[in-house]
Formats: C-alpha cells, sequence, structure tokens
C-alpha cells in the first residue's frame, strides 16, 4: 500500500474497524475493504455504484457478474480484483469453470450471450474509442436484452475504475485462502461500506 | 435468462462525477478534473502529475513507488493524493462507460440486422 494513512486508517473508528474486522477474521483486512472506509466523503460514490452493477437487480446472476469483474482485472493486469472477484464467483459456480473462463471466455462452455457480452467488455475495456454499435449488436442478437447489457457495462465501468486505483495504490496481494475468506465477506456484505 | 428492472446506472455516474471531480475536497477541483481529463486521453498536465495520471489510464500495473511519492509530495497530503489517482481511474472507467451507452444507444436506434 503506498499511503500508508489507508493502511492504517484515517480516524479512530476507521482504525478500531480495520483492528476489529482482521481480530474476528484472523486475517489482514484486505486493501480493498481499506480503500472503502477511507476518505468516505469522497469515495461512497464508487462503493455505491459498484453495489447497485454488482448485487443490484440484474438478470445476471451474482457470479456471473463476479466474473466479468475478474476479466476486467484479467485484461487491466490487476492480480488483486482477478483473486478476489475470482474467488467470489467462485461461490456460485465451479471454480474449473472460473478457471476456464478466465483462461479464454471464447472457447469457455458458457452461453453465446455471455460470450458475446464478454467481447464487448473487453472491446470496452482495451480500446474504448473502437466500440460500435456493431458491437453492442452482436450483444443483443446473441439475446441479450439492452437492460442487461447496460448491467454488464456498468460492472466493467466500475472496475475500469477499481482496478486502476487498486494497481496504482499497490494493493496488497492476500494468499489463496485470504482470497477465499475475503469472498465469503464480500458475498455477505456487498461493495456499499 | 430474464428480463427485470435494473440499476440506475446512469444516475450513480454523475452522482460519482459530481463528488469526485466537482465538488471541493482536499485537492484542487481544477486538478482532479484535468487527471480525469488525461487518463481519458486527454491533455498533458504538469509533472509529477503527468507521468502518475498517464499511467493511471494506460497501464496502471507499471505505476511506481516513486511515482506515487512524487504526487503525494507535489499534492501536500495522503489524502490529496488519493483524490488526484481516484480522479484519474474515474476518467477512464467513465470515458468506458460513455463509450458503452453510445453504442448501446445507436445499436437501439437502428433497425436489427443493419
Amino acid at each position: 500500500m503506498r499511503l500508508p494513512e489507508i493502511d492504517r486508517g484515517d480516524s479512530l473508528f476507521s482504525r478500531l474497524l480495520i483492528g476489529f474486522i482482521s481480530f474476528v477474521s484472523r486475517m489482514r483486512l484486505p486493501d480493498a475493504a481499506r480503500v472503502a472506509f477511507y476518505h468516505k466523503d469522497f469515495s461512497a460514490p464508487i462503493g455505491r455504484w459498484t453495489q447497485a452493477a454488482m448485487r443490484g437487480p440484474s438478470a445476471w446472476s451474482v457470479s456471473e457478474r463476479e466474473l466479468m469483474a475478474a476479466l476486467v482485472a484479467k485484461w487491466n493486469s490487476c492480480p488483486f480484483c482477478l483473486g478476489a472477484h475470482g474467488a467470489v464467483a467462485a461461490k456460485g459456480m465451479e471454480r474449473s469453470l472460473v478457471d476456464t473462463v478466465i483462461a479464454d471466455y471464447r472457447t469457455a462452455p458458457i452461453s453465446e450471450g455471455l460470450k458475446a457480452t464478454l467481447q464487448f467488455l473487453e472491446i470496452m475495456t482495451l480500446r474504448p474509442a473502437e466500440l460500435t454499435a456493431e458491437n453492442a449488436r452482436a450483444v443483443l442478437d446473441a439475446g441479450v436484452s439492452p437492460e442487461a447489457l447496460q448491467d454488464a457495462a456498468a460492472v466493467a465501468a466500475t472496475f475500469n475504475i477499481i482496478t486502476r486505483y487498486a494497481n496504482a495504490l499497490g494493493f496488497v496481494l492476500p494468499t489463496a485462502d485470504e482470497f477465499d475468506r475475503a469472498a465469503t465477506m464480500l458475498l455477505k456484505r456487498g461493495y456499499a461500506s | 435468462m430474464t428480463t427485470q428492472t435494473h440499476a440506475d446506472h446512469d444516475a450513480l455516474a454523475k452522482a460519482l462525477r459530481d463528488r469526485v471531480l466537482d465538488r471541493p475536497g482536499e485537492s484542487d477541483r481544477a486538478l482532479r478534473q484535468a487527471a480525469a481529463q488525461r487518463s481519458a486521453s486527454g491533455p498533458a498536465m504538469a509533472e509529477p502529475y503527468d507521468v502518475l495520471v498517464r499511467e493511471i489510464g494506460e497501464a496502471s500495473y507499471r505505476v511506481t513507488d516513486a511515482q506515487v511519492a512524487s504526487v503525494l509530495q507535489a499534492a501536500g497530503s495522503e489524502k490529496a493524493a488519493f483524490e488526484i489517482i481516484a480522479a484519474a481511474a474515474v476518467g477512464a472507467g467513465l470515458l468506458r462507460w460513455q463509450q458503452a451507452v453510445k453504442a448501446l444507444n445507436e445499436a437501439k436506434d437502428a433497425p436489427a440486422g443493419n
């Protein structure tokens, strides 16, 4: 963590909360949660949009949305978010399927709608200036509703923000076991602190 | 998949932009706005901000301790440095959101098969 104040908390309440959660969960509170507790007046809208995109009403399951987040993390080379959100996705689908989709979604055994959506999100993430109506039309033609495509784009937009500050701030990488335990917390608590 | 009510993402994106880029903070508002534009391929900023903010937009995994330390020193506090880093990330994310919404709206407006 490149800003120590985020690591230790910026108020007595935050410091106590970080200490308490770390003690109860018997692991270091992941940096994503520390950021969510930091400078809350400023950063709360990021958490609110992320919560709506990841846990709000949508045609996509929570696991499908977590898988989209993990892929944005892969495309943006963010090991923290790839590990964290792959672990949450694996709470609702086979870990082997999560790994297969992350390795190559084009050949993975997933629906054509999800495949077409991931293709849209990949262009959106890596080459946004090239994103066209034809790309969106290909997703709609695969049976995805406009609302569902917009929901998926919101997942990608929020994780194009989160992966960038995770990398820039130098989030500490948890172990596989810590990712798994943090995934249970993320499923239960969500993203808005 | 079934069609369901879904979140008002445009309103949530606008609230995010308003807070991070348009309201007072620990850092200068104009600096945050410049960072958001720069990370979305906008005009260069003064150093030491430009190298960090451009990196956040293009390849955030390449950000270094030294780049963040230089911005921390120039910004004057950790909260101000955090705001500039967040603004750069938000600029890159909102650019992608706008591109996606534009592509989707154009696809909805055009008859299927065109």
